[in-house]
């Protein structure tokens, strides 16, 4: 069985997984502290300190209600549109206050993309979808390359590039869902947040979109939100746990773990991420 | 609550102690005969391993299920993992029972003398010792008494070595060569069910520690035992 391997091939071997590149903690994309986030009176999520590295997938996983989507539609911005909805706490992007005064949301938005649960391409062609984010911010210049670009990033340049004009409706799902992180990519943000971006795909389509995750995160710092744990463990780098503390009948998400997505799902610190990821949650 | 899964882990549990207990009686089956020099014994040891076999099989084709179906995570993980290869030493303890019994029907009519029974009868029961430590430990998350497992390891090797020392000063004469010969072998089976028990323990704080290590090996003595 072992015939042909020598002893310092092994030795190799193991030397080699010991120099399995660990998740370079230096670069730091955002920098979360004390993150209260509320809806009215309510916290949604309370008190949430967590750093976010640089070319790495994390994954947030959790319960129901747990503000997980709370907590990525805070590292965007994208709570500002929704009414009473009030941030506390500190969120550094790239060291700079993302909330400041004088930060413009639609500029945080190009750098910080996203992707919803559900594909939302707009009822145009598959190029005019790309297009539009680039047109829109006046990136006009080789708008068939740059096009181009983002459809072959989000893997899906060689199945619709003969039929460009085509409407965007006419894909399907797992397609659509690929055309939309096209549409995020083509404006050359620096973060992708996914919103359970696979969770209406069938088990083709969603391998597709974490093959795909896995390539995207060479340029890009990817943060997912994720129902399936085992999309989690498959994906992520770094994975969090949120939960819900019940107060008086109040509940509010709160950070629980954040550790390497290894560590979470082999030997997690704290009990209530164990029984999450066991199932024995509830 | 995952409650069949939760089912499935504690069936696949009881089955491998079930397993331990088997090689228990396989071991002082092997033992009994040896010192009696009972054949028939020895054939109903070699036939028993069957049962041994049919736990064996059961478990691993029910980690191959719960592998498949329930994917298990974090401790569930570990157990599962842990299950598989207790099961493998559990099984390897029991050819080793067996092996021991296929030796005891060989042997020439000689007599060695007394010192030779006492000396595999140490042997036997300090494994047995062993085994349920190992088991017991295993069962009840007892991260001492697996650690405990090599101090009586050391107890077994010792013997052995005391076993092979006699066996050098059994003569020339042909017989007695070839008793000593098939001696040596079964000396040997029980040291290394002993070596088993020892692994046992090391999935003992594998499962509650989730580090992977060796108590002790060849390479790095622990410092007790250098």
């Amino acid at each position: 069985m072992t015939e042909g391997i020598t002893m310092t091939r092994v030795i190799d071997v193991a030397q080699a997984r010991k120099d399995a590149k660990p998740i370079e903690k230096n670069d730091v994309v955002f920098d979360i502290q004390k993150l209260t986030a509320s809806y009215g009176r309510q916290p949604a999520i309370s008190d949430v300190d967590l750093k976010v590295y640089r070319n790495v997938i994390t994954a947030v996983i959790g319960p129901s209600g747990c503000g997980k989507s709370t907590f990525i539609r805070c590292l965007n911005r994208m709570n500002d549109l929704v009414p009473g909805a009030r941030i506390d706490g500190r969120i550094l992007y790239q060291g700079d206050d993302l909330y400041a005064s004088g930060v413009d949301p639609v500029e945080v938005r190009r750098r910080i993309g996203m992707v919803f649960q559900k594909a939302n391409p707009f009822p145009k062609s598959i190029y005019d979808n790309v297009a539009w984010g680039p047109r829109v911010l006046g990136m006009r210049k080789d708008l068939d390359g740059r096009v181009e670009k983002a459809l072959r990033g989000a893997a899906l340049w060689d199945e619709v590039k003969d039929r460009l004009k085509k409407n965007a409706l006419s894909l399907s799902g797992g397609q659509q869902q690929r055309l939309c992180i096209a549409r995020a990519i083509a404006v050359e943000p620096d973060v992708l947040l996914l919103d359970e971006p696979a969770s209406a795909l069938d088990p083709i389509a969603t391998s597709a979109i974490e093959e795909l995750m896995h390539e995207l995160k060479r340029d890009y710092t990817l943060v997912i939100v994720t129902h399936n744990m085992q999309q989690a463990a498959r994906v992520a780098d770094m994975t969090a746990f949120f939960s819900l503390d019940v107060d008086e009948g109040r509940r509010t998400g709160v950070l629980v773990e954040y550790d390497g997505t290894a560590k979470i799902f082999t030997n997690p610190a704290d009990k209530r991420t164990e029984d999450y990821v066991t199932g024995r949650f509830g | 609550m995952r409650t069949a899964f939760q089912q499935d882990l504690d069936v696949l549990e009881a089955t491998l102690q079930e397993e331990g207990e088997l090689v228990l009686r396989a071991l002082r089956g092997a033992i009994k005969a040896l010192e009696t020099r009972d054949e028939e014994l020895a054939d109903e040891v070699i036939a028993f391993d069957d049962d041994v076999d049919e736990r064996y099989v059961r478990i691993e084709e029910g980690i191959q299920l719960l592998l498949a179906r329930q994917t298990p995570v974090a401790t569930d993980l570990r157990l599962v993992l842990a299950i598989l290869h207790v099961n493998l030493h559990l099984e390897r303890m029991a050819d080793y029972c067996v092996t021991i019994a296929k030796l005891t029907k060989l042997v020439p009519e000689v007599d060695p003398g007394p010192r030779f029974v006492e000396g595999f009868e140490e042997m036997g029961s300090r494994c047995e010792e062993m085994i349920k430590i190992a088991l017991d430990s295993f069962g009840n998350r007892d991260l001492e008494g697996a650690e405990s497992l090599v101090d009586l390891d050391e107890l077994i090797d010792r013997a052995n070595r005391r076993v092979v020392e006699r066996i050098m000063e059994l003569g020339s004469d042909p017989d007695m060569r070839e008793y000593g010969l098939r001696m040596v072998i079964v000396s040997r089976a029980l040291e290394r069910i002993g070596d088993h028990a020892v692994d046992i323990g090391e999935q003992t704080a594998y499962l509650l520690t989730a580090e992977f290590r060796e108590f002790t090996d060849a390479s790095h003595p622990s410092p007790r035992n250098a």
